[in-house]
């Protein structure tokens, strides 16, 4: 995949965490992976039975587990269910901590790391975020509605990688706003073809 | 009780709707002894396949609700519970997280997509496909996939070169999808005059 290139070398927490949701959200990606699941279920329907050791169902059916859970019904929580399921396990049972900045939020998703960070951002519909550049270069990934700046219209399962001398004023979509996840590593310049900005999969 | 062609997608829906322990069993009686046939092949030893496989049923029970028959068969929702599950358990170096991003087989459940077609026809479709084609085309994607071998333990069995199994593997792939993508857009295809059957 191109964006390897581009991302940092080393495969860090917050890089492979990148990619796993990029995986998961890229429109081609989800077709191929609900496919392999497919001839997963295809051939686990026509599999060789092996026998079970004897006390498996009673040991399945009186597990904690199997107690427990049933009596609280799970509540869905309306904004983890827009995120992709690997930032949703990463994120379930965890309160996120966001940093409000008027109509746009921000939460680290992993630990501080001198040299790299992966942010969860929600902009709010409609908002507008003042012009900025970037500490390093930031690869956006949209997760769930879209947003749109001096340059472009951005959607869900679309990257744009930009340098730190790339100034955009991006605005949330007027009815979904936008939800992305931001990985931010190195100090290193873009230049020649490359530009200030790569807006690697549109939709 | 939920009536369905299906049995175990009615199965499912009558535990979620009502607890059905009967429903759970039914379910329990034939998806265990064929997941315990998977995770082995995929080379997890027994204790520890039964202890996915008790995960697996565990999540069936406390997750049916959010079952969707449109998205996915019985047996891919099953499937996909215990192959992430057989992850979580075994998943202990860097390494393994690294292949499971380049083979990036994640569930892609997601109830606000807009399906073009019924999941059941979908299903039929692929599995169709599958029944079609020739024994050493679908070893192939028995080994990757079910067996869940990598690309190079298949060419070590096979004998094939690797650069083959892995164009086997995803023209094979790209087809199916290029199977549904015709019967997704049956409009543009009526316009063009190709004739397509989905049965």
């Amino acid at each position: 995949m191109t964006f390897d290139i581009l991302t940092s070398p080393a495969n860090s927490p917050a890089s492979l965490l990148f990619q796993q949701c990029l995986a998961e959200i890229v429109p081609e990606n989800k077709d191929l992976n609900q496919i392999k699941d497919e001839i997963g279920g295809y051939f686990l329907e026509r599999a060789e039975p092996m026998p079970l050791s004897n006390d498996l169902w009673m040991k399945t059916i009186n597990s904690t587990a199997m107690k427990n859970i049933k009596k609280t019904k799970i509540e869905i929580d309306p904004f983890l269910s827009r995120l992709p399921r690997t930032l949703q396990a990463q994120l379930k049972d965890k309160k996120i901590k966001w940093k409000s900045f008027k109509d746009v939020k921000i939460a680290s998703i992993l630990p501080k790391d001198k040299n790299e960070k992966l942010e969860l951002i929600h902009v709010m519909p409609g908002a507008k975020i003042p012009q900025h550049t970037h500490e390093g270069i930031e690869s956006f990934l949209v997760l769930h509605g879209s947003y749109s700046d001096e340059y472009g219209n951005y959607n869900q399962g679309s990257v744009q990688v930009r340098s730190e001398d790339h100034h955009h004023t991006p605005v949330g979509h007027e009815l979904t706003g936008c939800i992305g996840l931001a990985y931010t590593h190195g100090k290193i310049k873009f230049s020649g073809a490359f530009g200030k900005l790569l807006n690697i999969i549109a939709n | 009780m939920v009536k369905t062609a299906n049995p175990f997608v009615a199965a499912i829906l009558n535990i979620a709707e009502s607890q059905d322990i009967g429903s759970f069993k039914k379910i329990f009686e034939y998806f265990s002894p064929r997941l315990k046939s998977f995770l082995m092949k995929s080379g997890a030893e027994e204790n520890i396949a039964e202890e996915i496989i008790q995960e697996t049923m565990t999540i069936i029970w406390t997750k049916a609700d959010y079952y969707d028959p449109k998205v996915a068969s019985p047996s891919t929702w099953i499937y996909t519970i215990a192959r992430n599950k057989k992850i979580d358990i075994l998943r202990k170096s860097r390494k393994a997280i690294l292949e499971d991003i380049e083979t990036a087989v994640l569930p892609a459940v997601d109830p606000k997509t807009e399906e073009n077609i019924e999941h059941d026809q979908k299903f039929d479709m692929i599995a169709q496909h599958l029944d079609s084609l020739p024994k050493d085309q679908l070893d192939l994607l028995k080994m990757n996939f079910f067996e869940e071998k990598s690309h190079g333990e298949i060419s070590d069995l096979t004998g094939i070169p690797l650069g083959t199994v892995k164009s086997r593997i995803r023209l094979a792939l790209e087809k199916i999808r290029g199977k549904l993508d015709k019967n997704g857009a049956m409009a543009d295809l009526k316009e063009s005059g190709e004739s397509i059957s989905i049965n």
